[in-house]
């Protein structure tokens, strides 16, 4: 069975909000020093998700990045899960595409690669979290979507997926091959073993420009861009904390018993 | 001149009646539509849609597209996207607008995708640019750590998701007139991919999240599923419902529908108590909307007492017994 | 005449006397070779370096008994015992190989017997036997009377002491009836010749003391021969491995954690019993149950499931019942080998899992036993091979390997770097040289609380002139939580890229604030091609205050006492520096713990269980701790380790304590000290 999974690396989700700043002029987040990058949270799920239908049945994962060159982090982390290869998409038309240049260059990637029997992405990045790739993946390359997956079994040439609802599950079948969107319902990625991370520190992670997988310059202008950010700010949040005290934590908790019990 | 004119809400039903997004939606939609002297339009599909259609129409819609096919009935991702881009294609609206909710969350992007517009989802505000007439959504972006505006010059419809009381319902007007439209195409139901199997719902025990007046949640601190105990007791003793944080649900602790944060569900309770949870942006944004928020948390900096009105520096395992306790021995009295 | 040379039923006593030693010896010798050919399953290790050395070793610990003393304090006497039975037995031995062997066997006696020799020895042999007695009995009052925590009820330790006692009093049997029998009276040697007197003045024939002298020469010869052969049969195999023990010392390190190499597919660690090396099966042999590690224990003494003593035991009883199925099948085929998982069967999880690495158990060993690498041994096979571990340790351990560092997403509220933009100290660009790093550390840099000792260090280094520069954001996790947690090749990659780092930057110097960094960039981190100064913190301070370029008042006027963190003490012998440092700044004299130096008591924050949740038992191992440090009467404790640090303040504040007690490093005191 061949998976292809989609994973982006993003700013490290867990910087402490202090930290966080933005150029207002540029609309960009300015990355503190000193913190790597990592792979987003949902992305990582989906990898998991991947090695588990591997452990099941066999065949070959290969985990495509559209970032700069150090997205190969990335990659090498899959690959150190479970993953069997991997490619870095970098190359200047490839910088700050929309949610449908993305899906795009990921497309003309996948179609590179060839023969594949399922997609996985995560259900939104964790930075802009736009939540759209998946979908609009799956219209370009003409297969079905299925999305908020929390886990995904195969067999013969069905998926069988349960995916989150409102308030509870639903369970789907789906042909292969299908674009999947997993949720992090899908539970705790593997720590990668010994084995995978050796194997990720000698794997070669070749980066394909847009002449590799033949992408045309029309859909990456930025002219036809659907949409545009056009202010990024960081809300200012003011909070007085009151901490309550007490000689002992009983104490202090039923100081706060007393302060909360009118509130609510 | 823009081709495309007119606000299109896509409405859920629920059991039977609008749901509350949906009236949400025509408010906002209705409001829009004004700032640029166009129509509103909203499309409903499933059997009871037709009966529907005066109350759509009394919350603000000038027109109502019903089909009702009861394959529409349950939400079905392929019948709904077909149906609504065949609507679009048609009607070819300016700005579509969808509730953040399970379904919006799905068809959006898919819609977006067939239909080559341009989309922002889970969006704090939606606006109109009085120059450009341009739809100017802001959307929290980085876990909610900072907020994005957008538009879509070129593109269209510009869509929009969302969530539930985000803003407010529209005011009924039986008087109000419009115009109920059937759709006479059909989904073929062999071009359905996707086949649903079975529909689990969730037990949840006690007050829903989502209506809850408090909330009492536990975060990665907590430690164990056993642990999280204390979160229910204490939630029982004020009446309140529990919740997560995605760390929590991803271990297991918890059912995965009380997670509260950027990819779970977003509260607004009176009072919000949040037990051994660092504060990392991406479940706040969860809980923002709280009037008052009261943190537990051993570490004195956690980022949590940031936003907080009040706060106990402790560990909970100490705190959460007491505090219980004298809750229950004050409601007594 | 020694009874050798009688016929008995016709049949001369030098055939019966061969014939039973040959019989004994083949016994002996046949499960002797057996533990050796188990002991070969084991993975090849290198100890056989500083040949000169090692033998000094074995003499130092045997023949001196240091082995043994090492271990006596105030309330366990025991070793003194044990001391005296050694002693006093191989002056046995060497009678036996004298007056039995060659005189008797060899038919000597007429050269080896009879002679101012033979009085002069058996003189200095009564007192020897007195010495055993007296031990014996006391060995005996204190395991069935006394009943001291740490010893084991056993059978194998009864029989032992009835069968020594039994040849003390054979032997003063055998003297006194032969020399009655001979009709010698003499003073010397003491006891045997007063029972000879004795039994002379009783007028009992000759004849009958001869048979009965005979009798008992025979019974207690039987004895001895059967003792040979029990000893390789029971726990007191002990005796022969333990002084081969003593000889596989490892020289420097405490804990001795080899590398995987990085071909190595799988089977991580250790999984099954062939695993180990041939060291750590001679490890298993050497323990005397002696229940010392189990009485040192932090784990253990918190009522967790964790006792090094049974994990050592259970180990030696496996070896001993998969063993044999393992030697009859062929040499290749026993890598994958029939015996079970240890793993779940022998030793369990929870039992893994509970050990700071703390060293104690290795400290108070009579025969250095290895006990911490085999855990982590163990913890490499379910971490690596089979991805089983504690969610708290899996999320450390994800942290490190995302991260690079164990403190992220928990409570790290800072960046890297942050703390040097704060201190104004010199980040060296990439490319520029650097003789001397100060390496902050993860706790130092990232945890507030240990920032403020990290800043307080940079001020005293700069005022005293120390030429220095940090990393900063350049810094990473030196990789001692993913190693001590088993994730040994997490850590190989870190270690590999902060050298790097190190050698971009041409260092030649490193001082840590951290014990843990310390230990691990100073021992480990040779292993592979880091070759580095390293000096913990104390080492340098102290320096400087000797070299006079750091001036200090003497003003500090706290009642105080110092912990000994475990990897700086324990694992690299620095117990002296922070000592006087603590003088030169204290008007008070400081007052030591019970357990202080090399019996300090761990803070419960090493081999990753600062992260890792502490298993539930009696009480938390950091409490125990605090509960030392107030014994004492102190105000404040001092320590030199962030993770300790951490774990006596958790426990202050645990307890409500603030008010009474607060702990700092010393650095701070220091920093405040400065004129």
């Amino acid at each position: 069975m061949n998976t292809i999974v989609c994973v982006k690396q993003v700013l490290d989700p867990e910087i402490p909000p202090a930290k966080f700043k933005i150029d207002p002029e540029t609309k960009k987040v300015i990355p503190p020093t000193g913190v790597p990058p990592v792979i987003s949270v949902f992305d990582e799920r989906a990898v998991e998700a991947a090695c588990r239908l591997k452990d099941k049945n066999k065949g070959k994962i290969t985990v495509i990045s559209m970032g700069t060159a150090k997205a190969a982090d990335v990659v090498r982390h899959a690959i150190s899960m479970g993953a069997d290869d991997g490619f870095v998409l970098e190359d200047p038309a490839f910088e700050n595409l929309d949610s449908f240049g993305t899906a795009y260059v990921l497309a003309k990637a996948i179609q590179k690669i060839g023969a594949y029997d399922l997609v996985l992405c995560g259900r939104q990045a964790a930075d802009w979290g736009a939540g759209q790739v998946g979908s609009i993946l799956a219209e370009i390359l003409g297969i079905p979507v299925v999305t908020f997956a929390c886990s995904i079994e195969a067999a013969d040439r069905t998926l069988k997926i349960k995916r989150l609802v409102k308030d509870g599950f639903e369970v789907v079948e789906a042909p292969m091959p299908s674009v999947v969107t997993v949720s992090s319902e899908i539970g705790l990625p593997r720590l990668p073993g010994g084995m995978g991370l050796m194997m990720a520190r000698r794997k070669v992670i070749p980066i394909w420009k847009a002449a590799d997988i033949g992408a045309e310059a029309a859909k990456l202008d930025k002219a036809n861009t659907h949409s545009e950010i056009t202010g990024l700010s960081i809300p200012v949040r003011k909070s007085e904390c009151e901490i309550i005290a007490g000689a002992t934590p009983a104490e202090a908790a039923g100081n706060l018993a007393a302060k909360i019990i009118g509130l609510a | 001149m823009d081709a495309n004119k007119g606000v299109l809400v896509c409405g859920e039903i629920a059991e039977g009646k609008l749901a509350t997004i949906t009236i949400e939606l025509l408010g906002i939609g209705r409001k829009l539509a004004d700032e640029v002297g166009e129509e509103l339009s909203i499309l409903l599909l499933g059997s009871v849609s037709a009966n529907l259609g005066k109350d759509a129409i009394a919350y603000g819609a000038d027109k109502v597209y019903v089909s009702d096919d009861s394959l529409f009935d349950k939400y079905n991702s392929d019948a709904y996207t077909q149906a609504a881009a065949n609507i679009c294609r048609k009607i070819m609206p300016s700005v579509m607008l969808l509730g953040h909710t399970d379904i919006g969350m799905d068809l959006a992007p898919r819609l977006n995708g067939r239909l080559g517009g341009g989309l922002a989802m889970d969006c704090l505000s939606l606006s109109i640019d009085p120059a450009t007439k341009f739809l100017v959504t802001t959307r929290p972006v980085y876990g909610g750590n900072a907020h994005a505006t957008g538009i879509s010059k070129t593109a269209r419809p510009q869509m929009a998701t969302i969530r539930p009381k985000t803003v407010p319902g529209a005011e009924r007007n039986d008087s109000r007139q419009g115009q109920v439209i059937v759709i006479e195409d059909k989904v073929d139901p062999t071009t359905l991919k996707i086949k649903i199997v079975e529909r689990i719902k969730e037990q949840v025990e006690g007050v829903k999240l989502e209506d809850a007046e408090v909330v009492v949640s536990g975060g990665r601190g907590i430690g164990s599923k056993q642990n999280f105990e204390m979160i229910k007791e204490l939630a029982l003793a004020l009446g309140g419902a529990v919740g997560a944080t995605r760390p929590v649900c991803d271990e297991g602790w918890t059912p995965s529908s009380l997670q509260i944060g950027q990819s779970g569900k977003v509260v607004s309770p009176k009072l919000y108590i949040a037990v051994a949870i660092s504060g990392a942006m991406a479940h706040i944004t969860g809980c923002l909307g709280s009037k008052y928020i009261v943190a537990i948390n051993k570490d004195k900096d956690a980022n949590i007492f940031n936003v907080a009105r009040y706060g106990i520096v402790g560990d909970y395992k100490e705190i959460l017994p007491a505090l219980t306790a004298k809750i229950k021995e004050l409601k007594k009295a | 005449m020694l009874p050798t040379s009688a016929a008995y039923f016709g049949v001369s006593g030098y055939i019966i006397f061969w014939v039973l030693f040959v019989v004994a010896f083949g016994l002996f010798a046949q499960r002797t070779y057996f533990l050796f050919r188990l002991m070969r399953l084991g993975k090849p290790e290198n100890r056989f370096d500083r040949v000169r050395q090692r033998f000094q070793n074995m003499f130092r610990e045997v023949v001196t008994q240091r082995c043994s003393l090492k271990s006596v304090t105030r309330k366990d006497l025991a070793g003194i015992g044990h001391a005296m039975l050694f002693w006093g037995f191989s002056f046995f031995l060497l009678s036996y190989i004298i007056f039995i062997g060659l005189a008797g066997g060899f038919g000597l006696a007429s050269v080896l017997t009879g002679n101012t020799f033979e009085r002069v020895f058996s003189s200095i042999l009564d007192f020897a036997g007195l010495f055993v007695i007296i031990a014996i009995i006391w060995a005996a009052i204190r395991r069935y009377i006394v009943r001291p925590a740490r010893l084991e009820m056993s059978m194998e330790a009864g029989i032992i002491m009835i069968m020594v006692f039994a040849m003390m009093v054979l032997h003063f049997g055998v003297d006194g009836f032969g020399l009655a029998a001979s009709g010698v009276t003499t003073y010397w040697p003491p006891i045997g010749g007063a029972i000879a007197r004795y039994l002379i003045s009783t007028n009992i024939s000759t004849n009958t003391l001869t048979a009965i002298y005979r009798s008992l020469w025979w019974l207690h010869y039987a004895l001895i021969l059967g003792f040979m052969v029990y000893i390789p049969r029971s726990k007191h195999m002990h005796i022969l491995a333990s002084i081969f023990n003593t000889m596989f010392i490892p020289f420097g390190q405490k804990v001795v954690l080899e590398p995987i190499p990085v071909e190595q597919q799988d089977n991580f660690g250790i999984s099954k019993i062939q695993d180990f090396t041939w060291k750590d099966m001679l490890d298993l042999y050497s323990c005397a149950v002696c229940g010392r590690c189990n009485a040192n224990c932090p784990a253990q003494l918190t009522g967790k499931k964790l006792a090094p003593r049974e994990v050592i035991h259970n180990l030696k009883e496996h070896l001993l019942e998969a063993g044999p199925a393992l030697l009859t099948i062929k040499a290749e085929t026993a890598k994958d080998g029939l015996a079970k998982e240890i793993i779940g069967g022998v030793v369990t999880e929870e039992e893994i899992w509970a050990c700071t690495t703390c060293g104690a158990c290795q400290e108070v060993c009579p025969v250095n036993i290895e006990h911490v690498r085999k855990l982590i041994g163990f913890r490499r096979n379910l971490v690596m091979s089979q991805s089983k571990m504690p969610e708290s340790a899996q999320l450390m351990l994800r942290n490190m390997q995302s991260r690079g560092n164990p403190w992220a997403g928990v409570t790290s509220m800072r960046l890297r770097g942050d703390w040097a933009n704060e201190a104004g100290v010199k980040v060296p660009a990439e490319g520029e040289n650097s003789d001397t790093i100060f390496w902050a550390g993860c706790t130092g840099a990232l945890v507030d609380r240990n920032v403020k000792a990290t800043l307080a260090m940079a001020k005293v280094f700069k005022t005293a002139g120390v030429d220095f520069a940090v990393l900063g954001g350049a810094e990473t996790c030196c990789g001692d939580p993913a190693r001590r947690a088993g994730y040994e090749f997490q850590f190989q990659i870190m270690a590999e890229q902060n050298i790097e780092v190190f050698k971009s930057h041409n260092v030649k110097q490193i001082i840590t604030s951290c014990p843990h960094c310390f230990n691990t960039l100073k021992n480990e981190y040779p292993q592979f091609g880091g070759d580095f100064k390293v000096v913990h913190y104390t080492q340098l301070v102290a320096d400087l205050i000797k070299q006079g370029k750091l001036k200090l008042t003497t003003e500090l006027n706290s009642k105080i006492t110092y912990h000994d963190p475990c990897y700086l003490g324990r694992y690299n012998n620095v117990y002296e520096e922070p000592r006087r440092i603590l003088q030169s700044i204290s008007k008070t004299k400081l007052k030591e713990m019970e357990r202080s130096h090399s019996s300090s008591f761990c803070c419960g924050g090493g081999g990753g269980l600062m992260w890792i949740e502490e298993q539930p038992g009696t009480t938390k191992i950091n409490q125990m701790r605090l509960d030392d440090a107030l014994k004492t009467g102190a105000d404040t404790v001092v320590t030199s380790c962030p993770y300790c640090l951490q774990m006596f303040e958790e426990s202050i504040d645990h307890q409500g304590l603030k008010d009474k007690v607060r702990a700092v490093d010393l650095i701070e005191l220091v920093e405040g000290a400065m004129k």
